[in-house]
């Protein structure tokens, strides 16, 4: 069970401040559907803390805005948001097929992408979105000068399993990211069921073909849930940029990302997976882009 | 890390809520650590949502929040100050039920009806985004609810049938019931679907009575320990605790099983599995009463456990029970002709060893019940037992009263499959309001359930079958070692029924069946649906595949030609006048288009066969929603 002396609605980033600094060991709270089943048996257990700071009424941190070819997405934006933002739809569209394989539509309209990011799950299912769309992470703190903002990349941001570079009295306020309203996007995952689950393995992808000439002129690929923090697949990406992607192309760099696996469980299942999701990510993914690319024939198996 | 003794639960720090719930502004002072559901629930006393696992896992708590549906185990309570609540509870806003809940009605999509009011709030924020939603869309839409009892098609075809009336495209008169002359083969509605879908039936949590107090229960955290001191003064100290309860306070013999008499309704000197109970608190809150749990001292001296049954069999095992040696709870033992002479004489002999694990039956309500005294002095239990009459008897002798001076009320069961049919708590309880004159409630956790209450059996099973090449089976021989944990609860009945059931609906001449169901250090294991023919079939129709395999012959074929057929005898003698076996397989193998042939044919050379995907074979996850559907043309 979790329990606290205070619970702070704050309606501004300054009210934010307000309560972190009266209430040390304050804990920051969005949409909260992860902190309560953290506060229970197997997990954290009872907890008790001096403050919630909920920031996730802050209108500063639920808007989103295009600026110079990167999106500004405010922390609080709920997962939900994904799937029905006109901006997010049009320029982020990769966060959408994501969304929808996200817990379920009701978790959706209260988990927050920002809580997502600073959970720092190693199967968190936006993780790879945000890394294949170059997500940046904008850390808010005050001083005595005001308020002070730094920007990191998320790949820096995350640094282990649950674990970030959000400094004490520091907040996620933004992810900036680019907008990619001409890639192809893909995102697959695999779990026990369908919603409500834990990734096994998890992997974005975007792509986008040169105007002439069909070759790659943009490719991303980045994986979760195989390793302590997701990563983007960089040699896979090498592979294929500036090329022309064929069958055979598309499944030598998918093979590449066999050796990603460095999970503590299941890893030979893992391999084929990732291995087969990259291929069928990057088909689908191309497919977006007007580009027919047929999968390699898989080995048969004699029923 | 946080500092766990902030909190006091006998004055929690509060906070005003005001808000509307189904239409009706309120403005409550609750404690400042509530969720949406508690304020729901516990403060407005509005119980048709649930709270079925408190993590978000299972949707019964559904409720719209400005017309958004969440998970309201999942929202603190200052989510909903200034906004809009809508519950199951007025959702049909006094007319009557709404077309939704007709449809669960009329489907038969209701059974326990615990997930239910989840379902229809979920079925109720689909056809609202999407009145035209699809069957796919429909599955995505009641993603986040589960249900244990319907296999969920009774649900969906409710939603669609709901959508169709609702866009017209059925008429309304679809929603009621259909005139029959038989109730044979035609849909009859369940006479409890209208309080399960409009979330107006009452289950044990749902209890509430003027003066009530709490119960909470300390749980051993070893798997065997001898308790050699037990303090309570510290948690019968606390204000607003009303008292703590032992084994030292069972008034009559407590020894109480469904088979064998072999467990106290709180452990006696010896704590036998994790999660067994030690002792009771009752207080005015069940905050108050979890608070003092944890101000119970016990001082355990650890014994060594034993946690597989084979090795639990063995002389240097540590014994559970002085009246078991070798922990052998219970040995069943079938023989029929001689399976030696048979074996010898078989064309083929096949071994293998089949494994299954242990179940939790995860039914969506978690255990609760509330007692309370008579003005005569009869202790009632209002519970979700799935066996009262008996419960009361054992409760009768615990408690040291005349059986007319307990009562047993069976509440409406939110799933049981066997699990409710050992009695877990409700001696507690009994003892609770005996001693406070109070009425008392216990509503278990998910968590708590889990690790509480009892498992289907886990078995090992070495199988040998002799067969003739032309697939006659002359000679079974099955030894099965069940693990059935701390006590015994259902495990002879369980061993009795695995060996009865597990040759299966054979005619075959030479029997040998052992199933040996030991005690050991684990979680008792108990009463799950098909109570053991489960696990011992399991192993056989396996088996059998595995000898059509060496036979070289199709596996559906040679159940047939070893099918009892009418006037058979079964292996524990028992006459049956009509076997309708076959009958039973040739309509299972027509609806699942069997195509006929031996296992790996395209290993031998033959055709592959056609029977696999199809019309009617379900697709693996489908994404139903928006801005997917242009994919489905690509991919």
């Amino acid at each position: 069970m979790l329990t606290f002396d205070r619970y702070v609605t704050a309606a501004t980033l300054d009210e934010a401040f307000d309560a972190l600094d009266a209430s040390p060991g304050a804990r920051l709270v969005a949409g909260a559907t992860d902190l309560l089943p953290w506060a229970r048996e197997g997990r954290a257990g009872d907890v008790h803390l001096p403050a919630l700071v909920d920031v996730g009424a802050i209108p500063a941190l639920t808007a989103v805005t295009a600026e110079d070819g990167r999106l500004r997405i405010g922390a609080a934006t709920t997962i939900a948001a994904c799937e029905r933002h006109p901006l997010l739809l049009r320029d982020a569209g990769l966060l959408a097929r994501c969304a929808v394989w996200f817990a379920d539509d009701q978790i959706r309209e209260q988990a927050t992408l920002g809580g997502n990011l600073v959970n720092a799950s190693p199967a968190g299912d936006m993780l790879p979105a945000m890394l294949a769309m170059n997500a940046q992470v904008v850390l808010a703190r005050r001083d005595g000068a005001g308020t002070q903002e730094r920007a990191m990349p998320l790949a820096d941001f995350i640094t282990g399993p649950g674990r970030t570079r959000l400094g004490a009295n520091e907040i996620l306020v933004r992810i900036d990211c680019d907008a990619v309203p001409g890639h192809g996007g893909a995102f697959e995952k695999v779990g026990h069921r369908r919603s409500l689950v834990i990734s096994t393995v998890c992997l974005a992808v975007l792509a986008r073909l040169a105007p002439a000439g069909g070759t790659l002129a943009d490719v991303r690929i980045a994986i979760g849930a195989v390793g302590p923090v997701p990563e983007r697949l960089g040699d896979a990406e090498a592979a294929l940029r500036g090329q022309r992607p064929t069958p055979a192309s598309i499944r030598e760099a998918a093979e590449l990302a066999a050796d990603r696996v460095r999970s503590r469980s299941r890893q030979a299942y893992r391999r084929e997976v990732l291995v087969n999701f990259v291929e069928r990510g990057l088909v689908a993914a191309l497919a977006q882009c007007g580009l027919a690319v047929q999968r390699l024939p898989k080995e048969t198996v004699h029923a | 890390m946080p500092d766990p003794s902030g909190f006091d639960p006998a004055q929690p720090p509060t906070t005003r809520i005001a808000t509307t719930v189904n239409g009706r502004r309120v403005a409550r002072t609750v404690p400042l650590h509530y969720r949406v559901i508690d304020f729901v629930r516990e403060e407005l006393k509005l119980t048709g949502n649930k709270e079925g696992c408190g993590a978000g896992e299972c949707g019964t708590c559904s409720m719209f929040v400005d017309g958004t549906l969440i998970k309201s185990c999942l929202a603190p309570v200052q989510k909903i100050h200034g906004k809009t609540v809508e519950t199951v509870d007025d959702l049909d806003a006094d007319k009557g039920m709404t077309v939704i809940q007709r449809a669960f009605h009329k489907c038969g999509a209701s059974q326990c009806g615990y997930c239910i009011p989840g379902m229809v709030m979920a079925a109720t924020a689909t056809l609202r985004k999407r009145p035209e939603a699809s069957l796919d869309e429909i599955k995505e839409g009641l993603g986040g609810n589960i249900c244990r009892c319907t296999g969920y098609q009774k649900i969906l075809d409710a939603v669609a049938m709901a959508r169709d009336v609702l866009n017209g495209a059925r008429p309304q008169a679809d929603l009621d019931e259909a005139a029959t002359d038989s109730f044979i083969g035609s849909r009859t509605r369940r006479l409890d679907a209208p309080a399960k879908v409009t979330g107006a039936i009452k289950y044990a949590a749902d209890l509430w009575m003027p003066n009530m107090l709490h119960m909470q229960v300390l749980r051993s955290p070893h798997p065997h320990a001898r308790i050699q001191r037990l303090d309570v003064g510290e948690a019968r100290a606390m204000p607003g605790v009303e008292c703590v309860l032992t084994c030292d306070d069972v008034p009559g013999v407590d020894n109480f099983g469904v088979f064998i008499e072999d467990q106290p309704i709180m452990a006696r000197g010896v704590v036998r599995y994790v999660g067994e109970g030690i002792a009771a608190v009752v207080a005015e809150t069940a905050d108050i009463a979890r608070e003092a749990v944890k101000r119970i001292r016990v001082t355990y001296d650890i014994l060594p456990g034993v946690f597989d049954p084979v090795e639990a069999m063995t002389e240097s095992a540590p014994q559970l029970h002085g009246f078991a040696p070798g922990n052998l709870c219970k040995h069943t033992r079938i023989r029929k002709g001689d399976v030696d002479a048979g074996l010898r004489a078989a064309d083929l002999v096949v071994q293998e060893t089949y494994r299954t694990s242990a179940l939790e039956h995860a039914y969506l309500e978690p255990e609760a019940g509330l007692a309370y005294l008579e003005p005569d002095g009869c202790v009632t239990v209002m519970s979700p037992s799935q066996n009262i009459t008996h419960h009361r008897h054992m409760l009768a002798r615990i408690l040291g009263r005349p059986i007319n001076k307990v009562r047993m009320i069976m509440s409406t069961v939110g799933g049981g499959f066997g699990g409710k049919e050992d009695m877990l708590y409700q001696g507690m309880l009994a003892l609770a309001a005996i001693r406070t004159r109070r009425p008392v409630r216990y509503v278990f956790t998910r968590e708590e359930s889990i690790a509480a209450s009892a498992k289907r059996h886990p078995f090992s099973i070495d199988y040998t079958m002799g067969l003739t090449r032309g697939g006659l089976i002359v000679a079974t021989r099955m030894v099965m070692v069940s693990d059935g944990g701390a006590y015994a609860m259902s495990t002879p009945g369980v061993m009795n029924k695995s060996a009865i059931l597990g040759p299966g609906p054979y005619a075959i001449p030479n029997v040998w069946v052992d199933a040996i169901g030991v005690y050991t250090n684990n979680t008792p294991s108990g009463a799950f649906r098909a109570f053991g023919a489960f696990q011992s079939e399991f192993a056989t129709e396996s088996h059998l595949d595995l000898c059509a395999e060496r036979l070289g012959m199709d596996p559906a074929q040679l159940r047939r030609l070893n099918l009892m057929q009418d006037g058979a005898t079964t292996h524990t003698r028992q006459q049956l006048d009509r076997v309708a076996a076959t009958a039973c397989l040739d309509a299972a193998l027509a609806a699942a288009r069997w195509d006929p042939g031996v296992p790996h044919r395209e290993a031998h050379g033959e055709p592959a066969r056609v029977d696999l995907g199809g019309p009617g074979t379900r697709a693996p996850c489908t994404l139903g929603l928006g801005t997917m559907a242009t994919d489905k043309e690509t991919t």
